[in-house]
């Protein structure tokens, strides 16, 4: 099966120059890696839910790019996520199709409903 | 403390005059082997006498010369060591009796506690095997709760079984039937609420399944039933069933598995992360309490993984009754009641007439 998206280990916020504020950089990354990528995957280093997440995304043939979210950077995703959906996030947070899809409850509920094939399919995360 | 007293002290009497405000412990005296009578005879005697009549009785033996009063004042000085025995342990006995006391009113607290955790724990209507009995005299009031709950959820699970079994033998409508299969499903919801509380109280407990019978125990996945061995349990049961309907079953029933597997797979990472929480810098006894700490807050995700558990069952249940239709939601609810029924009747029956080895 096609690999649709590559995966990518880590928030380019090391990669922001030092000159540029961090909510600044971090605003960048969160809003261009949801645009960008068809399905996100943000979570805390270790985080077992994710792992679960991983796994149903993976049984669909969608690699999800998966961003970790550290003590440093987590106060500024959870504000940017927070401004593009007016509710803080729970994670793991999982955007599709530049849309905050929700956590593993949402994602386990749409896939055992049926719903989660065609939602993918639309953000263009699979290709058959 | 009369200062005059010590004045007359001679040497041979110095043992007499020790200040009594020294209390000694029942412990003490062990060895001391003067018999009660003699203590109590010189209680007695003595009893109403201050200090001065000590004072007093040495005054005199004063005025004798050592030589000429030798027996005498073996006697007086046996009789004195008797008052100070005596008064030693009457102070002892005072302690004794007060520790007494207290350890008293402490066992009728203990008693009153285990009664009440006792006396909850026996509300628990379908789970008759001993280690549930036992269990319950845990005095955390979360669980106790708990297993009130659930005593009395289970109960409720067999009136609606009976019901929905009367109300498929009758000629009831579709629409009513409807009722009956919604307050089914709403029951099985009630339960993965009282569970959530239960998690947040102890989920070792939750997740140790004790709370269910035996038999249920041994079916057991993340603190509850396997959805998709639910799904094989109700299928021929469902019969007949349209092409569209064993199409989207089949779906649904490979959907619950890759859920399960997903969930499995999570839960074994967490025993790893937890295990390598605890198992971190054993020998450096510095980090003790921070390795705990840390592997405590792991424990939450334990927490999680059962509430998601919970909520696939509950998206499951929900599947199968938007394919099916209101008479065989009826039946599969039916059959799901009945065979919980069964598992838990195998229970007390294997509880009650335990195997003997021929």
């Amino acid at each position: 099966m096609q690999q649709a998206i590559p995966y990518r280990g880590w928030l380019p916020t090391a990669a922001t120059p030092p000159g540029n504020s961090s909510s600044g950089g971090d605003t960048k990354s969160v809003r261009k890696l949801v645009a960008e990528n068809a399905v996100v995957v943000f979570a805390r280093k270790g985080c077992c839910m994710c792992h679960v997440v991983k796994l149903l995304l993976h049984g669909h043939g969608v690699s999800p790019t998966i961003v970790h979210v550290d003590d440093q950077n987590e106060a500024d995703v959870i504000t940017e996520i927070s401004e593009i959906n007016s509710a803080a996030p729970q994670f793991p947070a999982v955007f599709v199709g530049g849309e905050l899809f929700g956590g593993l409850e949402e994602i386990m509920g749409a896939h055992i409903s049926g719903e989660l094939v065609p939602r993918l399919r639309q953000a263009r995360a699979l290709w058959l | 403390m009369n200062s005059a007293s010590t004045q007359f002290v001679p040497s041979r009497r110095m043992g007499i005059h020790e200040p009594i405000h020294q209390m000694a412990m029942w412990g003490d005296f062990k060895g001391l082997d003067t018999s009660p009578p003699m203590i109590l005879e010189v209680e007695a005697k003595l009893d109403n006498q201050s200090e001065d009549t000590s004072h007093g009785i040495d005054g005199p033996s004063n005025k004798y010369d050592q030589e000429a009063s030798k027996p005498a004042d073996k006697v007086l000085r046996r009789l004195a060591q008797n008052r100070e025995a005596a008064r030693k342990s009457r102070l002892r006995k005072k302690a004794y009796v007060q520790q007494l006391e207290n350890s008293k009113v402490r066992l009728i607290q203990l008693e009153q506690e285990l009664d009440r955790a006792r006396r909850q724990g026996l509300h628990v209507g379908g789970a008759l095997d001993n280690s549930q009995l036992g269990y319950s005299g845990t005095t955390n009031p979360g669980i106790a709760t708990f297993e009130m709950e659930y005593g009395r959820w289970v109960e409720e699970q067999n009136r609606q079984i009976s019901d929905l079994k009367n109300a498929l033998h009758s000629d009831i409508g579709d629409v009513e039937l409807r009722l009956f299969v919604e307050s089914g499903m709403r029951h099985y919801f009630d339960l993965f609420t009282m569970k959530a509380t239960a998690a947040r109280s102890d989920v070792f407990y939750l997740m140790s399944g004790m709370w269910k019978t035996a038999a249920e125990r041994f079916f057991f996945w993340i603190g509850g039933f396997r959805p998709s061995e639910l799904l094989k349990v109700l299928l021929p049961h469902l019969e007949p069933l349209s092409e569209q309907q064993r199409l989207d079953l089949c779906n649904l029933g490979q959907s619950c598995q890759q859920a399960e597997d997903a969930l499995s797979q999570g839960m074994e990472k967490l025993h790893q992360i937890i295990a390598e929480t605890i198992a971190a810098r054993l020998l450096g006894d510095e980090n003790y309490y921070q390795q705990i700490g840390a592997a405590y807050e792991k424990l939450d995700a334990l927490v999680r993984f059962v509430g998601q558990a919970d909520h696939l069952r509950q998206e499951t249940l929900q599947q199968i009754s938007r394919i099916l239709t209101t008479r065989q939601a009826a039946r599969g609810l039916l059959a799901l009641g009945m065979y919980f029924q069964r598992l838990r009747d195998l229970s007390s029956h294997w509880s009650s007439h335990p195997r003997e080895s021929t």
